[in-house]
């Protein structure tokens, strides 16, 4: 059984979610109430392969909003008792969406393997970054040739390259072939670390690479203050808006700068949960994040292990794999054709 | 799916800047403030394990059949209660009774009036589930924060707990059909009680290094659990624990 710890996307969206379910107590609570409130297991799947393989699974909201960031104690409490329940109901492998494998690197988390009387297992938890990076990867190289983008020659910024998704996505455009990659982050000693082990790779601050990046990958959030000067991006240039939370259609709209969201999957048929609205989805039936769809698919291939885990442990070979099991179980990577649909359809 | 950098970039939210609030260290057990706080969760505790002893005790006039069993949950109780007086000792504190007893005194209460009336589910709901699993978590929170001699008590007793609880939620869940609804006004009546009674020592379970939230927090973690467990679905839980927040 796999399982998804995901969250709504604001305090307002999140009470309006519960109004829908029928959690009205919840609905009618304030943030403190929510605060104390222990994690649900909000639905139960059941996902088909493509190949024809059956999979149950389920979705459990931490009942986390990013308005509990700034609660320390709060935050990291909401994290590991969302990922005891998903210990405690048997599931085999669970993903961390959203801020929660944020929080849980960010406040080194893997020490407090106890909670309560839970010992927390590692091995049926994964961040999903692998997946994550592949599709970001995938999206990438179908893009951009659609843009008239020849990636032989392009120059590809990775915005957060020296982190766990940044670096995959980094050594596997590098084996791919681009024309140059700009490697850009806030600490340059990890940046350091990363050209030299890719022995290549140009480090720039994001003002000197965004004017010469024919694709940009984004796997940093946007800090609020940040603000493009879309007058300088080469057009074409596409844009893969790989971060939590996605914000940066707002930011980069103009003529010839394609903005798509960025690890983002879609499958082969619809699933039937109601969870994958409060993430927003365009087509919340079939769409979902690539980090979600690992644990289906380490599920599906009965990898029963952290896949994803720790930092800057994704290999090539892992990326493959994933990438593999990826299509073959009915997933591919969302795309600006997909995302041109969706603006056209009417909305429901 | 989401990166580390992603979150310490968006500096304005970053959870990182929380590191300090991190272990400071334990309480110093000696201090008068310490002692002063312990004293009434002290006496809680001592008390809540007397009561725990009597209700198990006239649970069993209620389910004769079960008398045997429920006298060896209450024998179990008599032990911590002395468990943890030797806590008190053991610091030098004189556990503060009369406060412990007034305390219970809604819960204990409810109890006595739920007895007169022959309510099991409720009587069971009050004791084995509500007050349990209250415990449990309340001595998982302690265990850290304890001094070394009453986590050793402590961690002891926790155990035995968890005996409890099931025996409680066994019975429930055997008897689901019957006792439904009794076992949700039971929910409305006393679920409200906790809160309120967590709130009476929230100032003096801060100085114990307690952290009010996490205690409803993890209760209710606890609490649901219990409710899964006898058969409640995901919806009527949440409503029913909502009943401890916003009551």
């Amino acid at each position: 059984m796999f399982g998804l710890i995901g969250h709504s996307t604001s305090f307002e969206d999140a009470r309006i979610k519960a109004r829908e379910l029928g959690y009205d107590e919840y609905a009618d609570g304030d943030l403190d109430m929510w605060c104390a409130a222990p994690p649900q297991l909000v639905e139960r799947v059941t996902v088909t392969s493509r190949t024809g393989k059956q999979i149950q699974g389920a979705y459990i909201d931490s009942v986390f909003v990013p308005e509990m960031l700034r609660r320390f104690k709060t935050a990291k409490r909401k994290v590991l008792k969302a990922m005891e329940l998903a210990q405690k109901s048997g599931i085999t492998i669970t993903a961390l969406g959203g801020f929660t494998s944020i929080i849980f690197e960010d406040m080194n988390l893997l020490k407090e393997e106890r909670v309560s009387a839970v010992e927390l297992d590692w091995q049926r938890f994964t961040t999903g970054n692998t997946h994550t990076a592949w599709v970001i990867c995938q999206q990438v190289e179908t893009n951009a040739p659609a843009l008239g983008i020849d990636l032989a020659s392009a120059k590809v910024a990775v915005v957060g390259a020296s982190g766990d998704i940044g670096s995959a996505v980094c050594r596997y455009l590098q084996r791919r072939g681009v024309g140059e990659l700009l490697l850009v982050a806030r600490r340059p000693q990890p940046l350091v670390e990363l050209q030299e082990s890719l022995g290549e790779g140009r480090i720039l601050s994001l003002e000197e690479a965004l004017p010469e990046a024919d694709v940009v990958v984004w796997v940093a959030s946007l800090p609020q203050s940040l603000e493009i000067d879309t007058a300088s991006l080469r057009k074409p240039c596409l844009m893969i808006d790989g971060g939590y939370p996605k914000n940066l259609d707002s930011k980069a709209a103009a003529e010839g700068v394609h903005v798509l969201k960025g690890g983002i999957v879609e499958f082969w048929q619809d699933i039937g949960w109601q969870m994958m609205e409060v993430a927003e989805m365009a087509k919340p039936q079939r769409q979902m994040f690539a980090c979600f769809a690992e644990a289906m698919l380490l599920d599906f291939e009965e990898i029963h292990t952290n896949f994803s885990w720790g930092r800057n442990n994704i290999t090539l070979a892992a990326m493959d794999r994933i990438g593999e099991a990826s299509l073959r179980h009915g997933f591919r990577a969302l795309a600006l054709s997909d995302q041109a649909a969706a603006a056209l359809a009417p909305s429901t | 799916m989401a990166t580390v950098e992603a979150a310490a970039a968006t500096s304005a939210a970053s959870p990182v800047s929380g590191g300090a609030a991190e272990a400071c260290g334990l309480p110093d057990f000696s201090s008068a403030t310490y002692k002063d706080a312990y004293s009434r969760i002290n006496a809680i505790v001592i008390e809540g394990e007397q009561e725990a002893h009597d209700n198990y005790i006239a649970i069993g006039t209620l389910i004769p059949e079960q008398a045997d069993e429920l006298t060896k949950l209450a024998r179990m109780e008599l032990k911590h209660m002395k468990g943890f007086t030797a806590c008190a000792n053991n610091l030098g504190v004189v556990a503060d009774m009369p406060f412990a007893k007034s305390f219970f005194a809604p819960l204990h209460d409810n109890f006595q009036k739920a007895l007169a009336e022959g309510k099991v589910t409720t009587c069971l709901l009050i004791q084995a589930i509500l007050i349990e699993a209250f415990a449990i978590s309340a001595y998982h929170i302690y265990i850290p924060v304890a001094d070394p001699f009453a986590r050793k008590i402590t961690e002891g007793v926790v155990k035995d707990e968890y005996t409890h609880l099931n025996y409680g939620q066994e019975w429930l869940k055997a008897n689901l059909d019957n006792v439904r609804e009794e076992l949700e006004q039971a929910n409305r009546d006393n679920l409200p009680l906790v809160r309120k009674m967590l709130e009476q020592v929230a100032g003096d379970a801060a100085v114990l290094q307690m952290d009010k939230e996490d205690l409803m927090a993890d209760f209710l973690s606890s609490y649901q659990e219990a409710l899964i467990e006898i058969g409640f679905t995901g919806r009527e839980i949440a409503r029913m624990a909502a009943a401890a927040l916003v009551g």
